[in-house]
């Protein structure tokens, strides 16, 4: 009984196969390749063509697994042995071990395949890292290109200005004036966010009066909303502290964005601005600023997007800006360790919230000057100011500012050489000095007059007018023991400021 | 005259061996990943010379991200070798050169060609930052995608096996 159902049930998974050293068939089932006798074992698969050689070596066995074979009975995945016997004849035995080996396939292919395909991302990663950081270096050093002739024009739209000037000439100075103070900040901007993104962006700590501040960042705000006929409102609490510390000119970047923003994409009703203290903790205040508008608000799943640099969801509305106000927002917050969020209704409106901490100033601090006539204080009736500067925009531009104040000799040179032959001749008060120099650059320059022998002479107060003002930069001016350095663009004010410090 | 001639290809997983063997066989292509377990073995004649033509008996191994964990018994009587790497993914040939001296030291005056696979996907630019990596052991870069050099790859092989 038990045999016969064994019979039924029984299925072949192995087949034997007996040659001569030749390779001839002489003996076999026909489990997988069937009516083989007498052929030529390299005529079944190509497989038995690599190894004839060995059949003619006597006892020896050979094991070959996970072998693939199509044969009579379809395609198989095998383990085969090769066996040669005494009497110069040579056994084969095919095993079929399909079931095994399929699963085994399976789990190598998902292996495979999540090793590749982390291995591509990984890569994918790397590459857009990479150029990432190309684009962002690209920027900055473009960004940075472009100041110097726009340093250009703003200063001779200012000196313009003052000229006679008929009403229509007027009018036209000032739109070129509105113009190219936009394409500053829009520059400003972008260079600001590459500069966040190769972690070139410094903070500056100064004492300031946040209600004070606060109330002049929202003039500018406030006229621009009654231009929309939209309402503003300040809430400023009263337990905020009076002065405190920190960056200023950075806290005056978010807000402004963040109020800008309000401003575009709000058509009706009101924008607030609500200032408030948290707590204040180991003399740190934490402070609340909170920007909310009735404008046309964001869907839920575009609140991480809109901090995109370059992101503009509101492609039809037709809103100018370049979509990066609200990047540069979150990155200056997160520069100050500071977190922002947001919450939005479509077409009710949006609030953007954020807590920034800053120390409490105790010291009762000054108010400073930022008068724009500026006096010139030294008590010489004319100074003596050496210009080396090679580009003629800039030596107009610094001609026209000192001329005004009637207390200067101005001494211009384009070519470093002549610098230091000059300064033995003549009495210098002050040098301002590019760094950008044909032949020789202006730190350079200053290392030899700071090793003049005559002592006077070498203690020169040297200024330095520069578009490069990294980090870096700043350091090797120092270094350079270069006295001041005034950034480009630069205006009457800074320039005069910076020259008022080095006169006796 | 016709010879028979058993060639392995190795190299780690993916690189694209199985393809550059159906390329050449079938002229086939297929984007699609489908592992190689153990070997599947195929064969093609190849003209080298107006009289004599080559049987290459090609076994499409496994791929073993460790060339000394290849089962010695697929490597039994073979007459050249293919080292396939692949240009997109640098794990496949941070090894190379490590790999070459297991071929020589254990398969000693076995003709081999080494081929960086996958031309199609990095551009000439890639090719020339990478030299160092690729150059001084690199005889083809192929794709079997776009057959570039594919058969001459083989070729140039079963050449070598008749010297
Ligand atoms: N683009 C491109 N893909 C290829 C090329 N060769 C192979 N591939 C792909 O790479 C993957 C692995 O190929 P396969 O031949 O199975 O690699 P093996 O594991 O070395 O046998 C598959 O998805 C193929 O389609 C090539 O030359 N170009
Ligand atoms: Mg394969």
């Amino acid at each position: 009984m038990l045999q016969e159902l064994k019979k039924s049930h029984k299925k072949d998974f192995t087949q034997y196969i007996l040659l001569d050293n030749k390779g001839n068939i002489i003996d076999s089932d026909g489990v997988f390749y069937s009516q083989i006798i007498n052929k030529n074992i390299s005529s079944l698969h190509p497989f038995f063509e690599s190894f004839s050689y060995s059949l003619s070596i006597p006892k020896k066995e050979l094991i070959f697994s996970c072998i693939h074979l199509n044969t009579d009975k379809g395609n198989i995945i095998s383990d085969i042995l090769i066996k040669t016997l005494d009497d110069d004849n040579a056994l084969i035995i095919i095993q079929d071990l399909s079931t095994h080996y399929k699963n085994y396939q399976l789990t190598a292919q998902k292996r495979n395949e999540s090793v590749i395909n982390s291995q591509i991302l990984e890569l994918k990663n790397k590459y857009l890292k990479e150029k990432e950081e190309f684009k962002n270096n690209f920027i900055a050093n473009f960004s940075h290109d472009i100041r110097e002739p726009l340093s250009g024009i703003s200063t001779f739209v200012e000196i313009l200005n003052k000229t006679n000037l008929n009403a229509e000439q007027k009018g036209y100075v000032n739109l070129i004036y509105a113009s190219s103070n936009h394409l500053k900040h829009m520059i400003e901007d972008i260079l600001d966010i590459a500069k966040k993104e190769v972690g070139k962006l410094n903070l500056v700590e100064e004492s300031f009066n946040l209600k004070v501040f606060i109330e002049s960042l929202v003039l500018s705000h406030q006229v621009k909303a009654k231009q929309k006929s939209l309402d503003f409102e300040l809430e400023l609490d009263s337990k905020t502290p009076e002065f405190i510390l920190g960056d200023p000119y950075r806290l005056k970047q978010i807000l402004d964005n963040l109020l800008d923003n309000a401003l575009k994409f709000t058509h009706k009703g009101e924008i607030k601005l609500h200032v408030s203290l948290n707590q204040i903790r180991a003399n740190k205040a934490s402070i609340h600023f909170k920007v909310s508008d009735t404008g046309i608000g964001i869907e839920e799943e575009n609140f991480e997007k809109i901090f995109d640099s370059f992101t503009q969801l509101h492609q039809e509305h037709h809103i100018q800006g370049n979509g990066l106000g609200l990047a540069i927002a979150k990155s200056l917050i997160e520069l100050q360790e500071g977190t922002i969020s947001v919450t939005s209704i479509k077409d009710k409106g949006t609030t953007f919230s954020t807590n920034l901490s800053f120390k409490v100033d105790n010291s009762n601090p000054q108010k400073v000057e930022t008068n724009s006539t500026i006096e010139i204080k030294g008590k010489k009736e004319k100074y003596h100011i050496l210009l080396v500067e090679h580009s003629e925009i800039t030596q107009l531009a610094v001609l026209k500012i000192l001329a005004a104040k009637r207390k200067f000799y101005l001494d211009i040179v384009s070519d470093p050489e002549d610098v230091i032959p000059i300064l033995e001749n003549q009495n210098v008060d002050v040098i301002l000095m590019d760094i950008n120099l044909p032949k020789l650059s202006g730190d350079e320059l200053a290392k030899q007059i700071r090793q003049l022998s005559d002592k006077t002479l070498k203690k020169t107060p040297i200024i330095a007018l520069t578009g490069k003002v990294f980090p870096e930069d700043l350091k090797r001016y120092k270094k350079a023991k270069i006295n001041e350095v005034v950034s480009k663009p630069f205006d009457e004010a800074s320039l005069l400021n910076a020259i008022n410090k080095h006169l006796k | 005259m016709s010879l028979s001639k058993k060639i392995v290809l190795l190299g780690h997983f993916g690189v694209g061996k199985s393809s550059l063997i159906r390329r050449f066989v079938e002229d086939t292509f297929t984007d699609n990943y489908k592992v190689t377990i153990g070997v599947h073995i195929l064969k093609k004649e190849v003209e080298v010379t107006d009289k004599t033509i080559v049987n290459l008996i090609i076994w499409d191994l496994e791929g073993n991200d460790d060339i000394a964990n290849t089962r010695p018994s697929y490597m039994l009587g073979t007459n050249g070798i293919i080292y396939v790497y692949d240009l997109t993914r640098p794990t496949t040939y941070q090894d190379l050169k490590k790999d070459l001296d297991f071929i020589k030291t254990n398969y000693a005056n076995i003709p081999i060609k080494v081929v960086g696979n996958k031309k199609d996907l990095v551009t000439n630019v890639f090719l020339k930052e990478n030299e160092d990596a690729f150059q001084p052991y690199t005889d083809f870069f192929t794709s079997a995608k776009k057959n570039t050099k594919v058969d001459k790859m083989f070729s140039t092989l079963a050449k070598d096996l008749i010297l």
